[in-house]
């Protein structure tokens, strides 16, 4: 009985996100197949910890076991994606900021150019390309639109660093892509 | 720490954001009056912006991907096709149905036409004078009665023994094709079964849907998707659909 009930609550907190779960894994990836992976992550850690939400915001907790599910994956499959630090200091900022963009780095690949040249999926290899403290708080405020304090309650930081590092994820993109 | 470029910058995203409060905002708008540069990155946010958010409408979750998560952790076990061999199963179908009503309601749905023309048919059928173009609660007469009607053999199952007497057979049209329907008796009820042809190799995925008082269960075995309808009960549908798969056998 207590199975059925957690299939109740899951079918009512989690699943009505969906596309917002997809999308967040998707954009922080760069990748259909690997949102794919995530996702299927996330629903299982979602259906097991169902019994445990007793927020007022499914839409919220969903983002978070799916960001949370994101970084697991991140860290095993791209570990120099995720970077550990509370925040990036100055030098570390210079580094990210002359990473080769993904452009440059296809620039002699005709396969890869003729990709580039749609607009949407060069900017989606450009944030998946961003350390993920970066490209998350882009993703979260672009894509899904929460306000700063939303994403500050999710991430588990200050309001101030959110907007730092949103300030520089959007830094990065337009020296990347161009204006 | 925090630079006269970074704190410019800050300001100008929070400014974009929609952050700031009005007078913070209104002190910024007399500030992008003022600088053309400032202005010019504001522009470049703003199509940024337009940028990221240009396929979102497509950026949505494959339809495979939405079946697989509803079935293993949105359905009721009895629902999800590898428990159907168990006994457990069994067991668990007389338990599970007071939350089988919610599942129906928010399970992805199949595509809209196929289930409509496939419900709208079993209605039609409950209207004409005979549900069934063929009656016949023997198979070798009606499998033969579908020859060149439609573009392939249907399996026409006998299900008496297990309580769905066959009534007959006759012709739906789903996506302007003919398909072949046959009609079972379940107590006072009629259940249609429309067969139709596949591609689809994908692990047998039962979806349920109830509209309008009448419920549709749909999966695929063996390259064949199977669409049972009725306002039959749940426990009449669940029963017929489990009898129907243990005879056609495990796919």
């Amino acid at each position: 009985m207590a199975d059925t009930a957690a299939h109740k609550r899951f079918a009512e907190v989690f699943a009505p996100h969906l596309v917002d779960a997809y999308r967040l894994a998707r954009w922080l990836t760069g990748s259909r197949a690997d949102a794919d992976d995530i996702v299927q992550e996330a629903s299982l850690r979602a259906f097991r910890g169902i019994a445990g939400f007793s927020g007022t915001n499914p839409r919220a907790w969903a983002l978070t076991i799916v960001r949370n599910a994101a970084y697991s994956w991140l860290t095993r499959n791209r570990p120099a994606a995720v970077v550990l630090a509370d925040d990036l200091g100055a030098e570390e900022r210079d580094r990210i900021a002359n990473l080769p963009s993904t452009r440059e780095a296809g620039g002699n690949d005709p396969e890869a150019a003729l990709i580039a040249a749609d607009a949407a999926e060069e900017v989606r290899r450009h944030v998946a390309a961003l350390p993920a403290p970066f490209a998350e708080v882009l993703v979260l405020r672009e894509i899904h639109e929460l306000s700063y304090n939303e994403i500050a309650a999710m991430l588990d930081v200050p309001v101030g660093t959110v907007m730092s590092r949103l300030a520089r994820a959007r830094r990065i993109l337009l020296e990347r892509s161009g204006p | 720490m925090i630079d006269d470029r970074e704190e410019r910058d800050m300001l100008l995203n929070a400014y974009f954001d929609g952050e700031l409060d009005a007078v913070a905002a209104r002190d910024f708008e007399a500030r992008l009056r003022a600088e053309p540069d400032l202005a010019a990155d504001l522009r470049r946010l703003k199509r940024l912006r337009s940028r990221l958010r240009s396929d979102i409408a497509e950026d949505v979750p494959p339809a495979a991907l939405r079946r697989e998560i509803a079935r293993r952790y949105a359905s009721p076990p009895w629902l999800r096709p590898q428990a159907w061999q168990s006994l457990a199963a069994t067991l668990l179908v007389g338990i599970v149905i007071g939350g089988a009503g919610t599942f129906g309601a928010l399970s992805p749905r199949p595509a809209d036409t196929t289930v409509d023309q496939v419900v709208a048919g079993h209605i039609r059928a409950l209207m004409a004078p005979s549900p069934a173009d063929v009656a016949s609660s023997d198979h070798h007469t009606v499998k033969p009665w579908f020859d060149g009607k439609v573009a392939f053999a249907p399996q026409v199952i006998e299900l008496a023994s297990a309580g769905f007497p066959l009534v007959g057979g006759r012709v739906d049209v789903v996506g302007l094709e003919p398909v072949p329907a046959m009609v079972y008796r379940a107590g006072k009820h009629l259940i249609s079964l429309i067969e139709m042809p596949s591609d689809s190799t994908a692990a047998a995925t039962v979806t349920r849907r109830m509209d309008r008082g009448y419920e549709t269960v749909s999966w695929t075995d063996n390259r064949i998707t199977y669409w049972a309808v009725s306002d039959a009960s749940d426990e009449e549908m669940q029963a017929f659909v489990k009898a129907l798969r243990a005879a056609i056998g495990p796919s």
